[in-house]
């Protein structure tokens, strides 16, 4: 059973009188343990793509699996749960809590599932280890760099330990050195703990190192990609 | 819980300058409305003190059934007898929470001092008794002269405006006329005893008291028009009617009974006043804490779009994002309530040191302002002011909640 399963999938927006065709039919298959990044040009539906298999935004037509749950049929209860349990996100701009330490950051999933303080607080302080940040634990977001942040973030998106984290454009607020680091840990990650990532980029270097590449243009995938 | 409310915490203290504003109005509004309870508490209290030690109406009057419709058309027939007064006092005075039962009569006539007359009001009482009932009263507003005693029964009170208009001072004579009960004129010498003040412009000027013999002898009887009860406890008021009124019909004596607060028409005007006053000082105050704690919390929204996204993308439910704001709408209510508390403390704690004096209508000597300190009330509307904000949240907590993942996640 593949990891997501998409089939015709269809997403339109209404801007006013306007309806833009975000997404024109998308046949989207993904397997465990992949490292795959979605990239075209702007308004090539990348970002809607993601949103849709991060069960953030519901789609038009066409139906979508994700670890083999329908999740068209969802209420919107049940989509958080399967967002909290199965998918971990990673948002350019970070988006950690600001009133939240890293450790508190991190802890946030682990919580909102109802896992007690206690466990919640050893696997964020394993995590934060795991992205080399064991120092940092008390630091609030503020205090920390770009690439500081994005390893927080990427703990927090580990935190539950998801079977897919889904990252948009993940490198394009940082500098080239911490941008090859956040690349590291990704696949790192994605190697050792067979976790399947999934993202939006521009960014060459993460386009180098991916084991699928899946080309979007006018909301259709014009080239699946195979691994490379 | 903890950790979310941990969280709504330190959400509150993000934007400081924002929520001291909303916690000073919730705060000022919380110490005007504990205050003016407080001041109200006091006042209450004043006036039922003036009702039943200084007018001395006790907290119960009994009389005989009829007489407040048909009395004074056919008094003998509706006042207690020298033998129903007996039974009367020792049935009441039964009771555990009863202090005293007294008899009294009131009369009403001419006064002169030999040169001009005017009206007067009297109340005939037995000087022991009338004693307890005052209680410490009669330190607050002491005597110019002697008390009334049984030992000089043609000795009486004048109110001091009365005393002023016809020059009478202790030690002077005049002299009381009345038509009796039959309807003779019939007059008496009297001694003025003392000088009082009634504490009421309204009857400065026509008040008398009498010893209840002197009362009696001037309406040519044997009779009471009343007898007034004296309680341990006035909240025992109500449940001593009840006691009372079915102890007497039972013992063949129907009686109508009356509390303090229903013979004391000012108190009952001046309570209706300052509830009317309340009311409306808490509404103001209710929609303040709404518009403030809604301002707060709308604006709170809309500056963290982004982050009720995340929390939604992270797994967050609907719920879950309400119940984030509406704790935070009511810690802004405990919080400016706690505030309230420590200013409503310190401005109470300045009276008590310094206390003000005024003068309130219908009185005639100043009084120190004074605020009672409320625990019950101040507790009450802690909770109140907690909830009310909690509810002032929920629009724009539910606000949160509804908004579109995708669309909040966009938002900058």
């Amino acid at each position: 059973m593949a990891l997501i399963e998409m089939t015709g999938i269809k997403k339109d927006y209404h801007l006013g009188e306007t309806v833009v065709h975000a997404l024109r039919g998308v046949d989207l298959q993904i397997e465990g343990a992949e490292f795959i990044a979605v990239w075209g040009p702007s308004g090539s539906g990348k970002t809607t793509l993601l949103n849709l298999v991060g069960a953030v935004d519901e789609p038009t037509e066409g139906s979508l699996f994700v670890n083999g749950t329908d999740v068209r049929t969802l209420s919107d209860n049940r989509r958080s749960e399967l967002r909290n349990k199965t998918i971990g996100f990673i948002f350019q701009g970070f988006n950690l809590v600001p009133v939240l330490s890293a450790l508190e950051n991190v802890m946030l999933p682990l919580q909102i599932k109802g896992a007690s303080d206690r466990e919640a607080r050893k696997k964020a302080l394993s995590r934060l280890g795991e992205v080399g940040l064991g120092e940092f634990i008390h630091h609030r977001p503020f205090k920390m760099s770009g690439g500081q942040q994005q390893r927080v973030a990427i703990a927090r998106a580990l935190a539950n330990e998801p079977s897919l984290v889904i990252a948009d454009e993940p490198t394009a607020n940082l500098d080239s050195e911490t941008a090859r680091m956040i690349i590291d840990l990704m696949r790192e990650l994605n190697e050792k703990d067979g976790i399947t990532f999934l993202f939006s980029t521009h960014d060459q270097r993460l386009l180098d190192r991916v084991s699928r590449l899946v080309h979007l243009e006018d909301g259709l995938i014009v080239d699946g990609g195979t691994r490379s | 819980m903890k950790k979310w409310t941990k969280l709504a915490l330190r959400n509150i203290l993000r934007n400081k300058r924002r929520s001291l504003v909303t916690l000073l109005a919730i705060g000022v509004g919380f110490a005007a409305i504990t205050l003016f309870y407080g001041y109200v508490s006091r006042t209450f209290w004043g006036l039922r003190q003036s009702a039943v030690q200084g007018e001395g109406l006790g907290h119960l009057t009994i009389y005989k059934d009829g007489w407040l419709e048909k009395g004074k058309l056919d008094p003998e027939r509706y006042m207690f007898s020298q033998e129903e007064i007996v039974k009367v006092t020792k049935l009441v005075e039964s009771e555990h929470d009863v202090i005293l039962a007294t008899p009294q009569i009131q009369v009403s006539g001419l006064i002169s001092n030999g040169i001009v007359s005017t009206i007067f009001i009297a109340q005939g009482v037995i000087p022991k008794d009338d004693r307890t009932i005052k209680g410490t009263w009669e330190a607050f507003r002491p005597i110019d002269g002697e008390p009334l005693s049984d030992k000089k029964t043609y000795g009486i009170e004048v109110a001091q405006d009365l005393a002023r208009y016809l020059n009478l001072k202790p030690g002077k004579d005049g002299v009381v006329m009345a038509s009796t009960l039959s309807g003779q004129m019939n007059a008496m010498d009297m001694e003025v005893l003392g000088v009082y003040d009634s504490g009421s412009d309204a009857t400065n000027d026509k008040y008398l008291r009498f010893t209840f013999d002197f009362a009696q002898s001037l309406y040519d009887t044997k009779m009471a028009e009343k007898i007034v009860v004296l309680l341990d406890d006035w909240q025992k008021t109500e449940a001593m009617r009840r006691v009372l009124s079915k102890k007497l019909a039972d013992a063949g004596i129907p009686c109508q009974i009356k509390t303090w607060n229903e013979l004391s028409l000012f108190y009952s005007k001046v309570r209706g006043m300052f509830g009317m006053i309340f009311l409306f000082i808490f509404c103001i105050v209710l929609v303040i804490v709404i518009m403030s704690t809604v301002n707060t919390m709308g604006m709170a929204v809309l500056e963290r779009t982004r982050e009720i996204g995340t929390l939604r993308a992270l797994g967050l439910k609907k719920r879950g994002v309400s119940l984030l704001f509406a704790l935070e709408g009511g810690l802004l209510g405990l919080i400016g309530s706690l505030m309230g508390t420590v200013l409503h403390a310190a401005v109470w704690a300045i009276i008590r040191r310094f206390p003000p004096t005024y003068t309130p209508p219908g009185l005639s000597t100043p009084v120190p302002l004074t605020i009672d300190l409320v625990p019950q009330a101040v507790a009450t509307l802690v909770i109140c002011l907690i909830l009310l904000s909690l509810a002032a949240a929920i629009i724009p907590a539910r606000h949160a909640a509804k908004q579109n993942v995708v669309a909040a996640l966009g938002h900058t």
